[in-house]
């Protein structure tokens, strides 16, 4: 299962990360909400709860339209995926043995 | 036990039915609120949903509020998946409709356990809709012969003569009652009798249409409703009932009992829009000259037939005839 969980993860996070990026350089409040509370309910699945952490806050900052804060956010939750994916590729390959 | 899940996020989804499978249930994966409402309204859909808060198209508590409306449909239990944890949320959750509530990421026992709080109040809505079902067939049917109660068929009877009315069609109406009933008791005994009673409306059952009502109007008394029929057919139709009353004997616990059956018919449209007591009694004066002309044959109803039985009806009252 673990292993189905992380291809899924691999397939549909980046989509779900390029469209979050999208709605934070358009400065879509709405969208920037509902990118950031779907790319949160995969990583609690995950229990990357750092990076749930950030995107939950750039939720957040989405419902109540702070704008000014996107950019930066966005940068963190970016650098903290970032260092995520190479240790779900060890995950995986451990799921693989 | 089927079991609807809906989450737009495909991990959540997967997840879910996964675990879910594991724990024995059939699952019906969906990815938007939409879906899960038409899943849910249909009338053979799932009892039991997963629903996230937040979908495209119709969000959680929409679907919920959507459920709840079509109140004909049996009870559906419906928990909420998200990761809202205000209590203001839990509070808007629940008024929607939903049942339970569940933060995401969710624990599988928890969420098993919450599940089969959910089938408990499903098979305790099962026994209530059994019960119910069982008060109502008995408020409506005779006990002994299955067949619909004294107040029930003069209820329908009352539509359908309204109905015949208004599409200017024919009802005929057939009054039934068994001779020498009251000797089969004295005779074989009262269980006996109640056996013959029993065949005898498996008797009426099987000579009539499936749309034609059947009811045990009085202790050996019955009332036939045709619907729909022609003055040729409903005479056809009583005489076939009366043959196959005759035809043998009622096989009962104490040995065969022969038995017959004398009918009074009467057919609507020869009797405008009088009230149904008034045709009632003139399907009774039909079923009295049926007993007076020796009993085991059918009699037609006419416009003067209760002048030319007046005589008859003052002289014996219907309780002796039998």
């Amino acid at each position: 299962l673990l292993r189905e969980l992380l291809l899924v993860f691999k397939h549909e996070f980046p989509h779900n990360l390029l469209a979050l990026r999208e709605a934070v350089e358009a400065k879509d409040e709405n969208r920037v909400a509902t990118a950031a509370h779907t790319s949160k309910g995969m990583l609690l699945n995950l229990a990357a709860n750092r990076a749930a952490a950030t995107v939950a806050q750039l939720e957040q900052l989405g419902r109540q339209g702070e704008v000014a804060g996107f950019a930066a956010l966005f940068a963190t939750f970016e650098n903290e995926t970032g260092k995520l994916l190479p240790q779900l590729d060890a995950c995986m390959q451990e799921a693989c043995k | 036990m089927r079991i609807l899940i809906a989450d737009d996020e495909a991990m959540s989804r997967r997840l879910l039915q996964k675990t879910l499978e594991r724990a024995g249930y059939e699952v019906i994966a969906v990815e938007n609120g939409r879906q899960a409402a038409n899943q849910l309204c249909t009338t053979n859909g799932p009892k039991l949903a997963l629903l996230d808060w937040v979908m495209p198209e119709l969000d959680g508590p929409g679907v919920c509020g959507e459920v709840r409306k079509r109140k004909e449909q049996s009870y559906v239990y419906m928990v909420l998946l998200t990761s809202k944890e205000a209590k203001e949320d839990v509070v808007a959750g629940l008024e929607s409709g939903a049942d339970d509530y569940l933060t995401k990421p969710f624990d599988a026992e928890e969420l098993k356990a919450r599940l089969r709080t959910g089938l408990r109040i499903l098979d305790l809505e099962d026994r209530l809709v059994e019960a119910r079902e069982e008060m109502r067939f008995k408020a409506m049917h005779d006990s002994l012969t299955s067949l619909w109660n004294r107040g029930m068929i003069l209820e329908l009877l009352g539509r359908e003569l309204s109905r015949s009315r208004r599409e200017h069609v024919s009802t005929a109406i057939l009054l039934c009652d068994l001779d020498h009933f009251k000797n089969v008791n004295d005779t074989f005994g009262h269980l006996a009798g109640d056996e013959v009673l029993r065949e005898t409306a498996k008797r009426l059952l099987s000579s009539v249409r499936s749309y034609d009502f059947v009811g045990r109007y009085g202790g050996e008394e019955f009332l036939v409703v045709l619907n729909n029929c022609d003055p040729a057919f409903g005479f056809a139709r009583a005489e076939q009932i009366r043959r196959a009353i005759a035809q043998r004997p009622v096989q009962t616990s104490t040995g065969p009992v022969p038995v017959s059956m004398s009918l009074g018919v009467l057919l609507s449209h020869e009797w405008g829009a009088r009230p149904l007591e008034e045709l009632l009694q003139e399907a009774d004066l039909a079923l009295y000259a049926a007993k007076a002309a020796g009993r085991n044959c059918v009699k037609v109803a006419s416009p003067n037939a209760a002048d030319r039985d007046a005589d008859l009806r003052a002289n014996e009252p219907a309780k002796q005839r039998r």
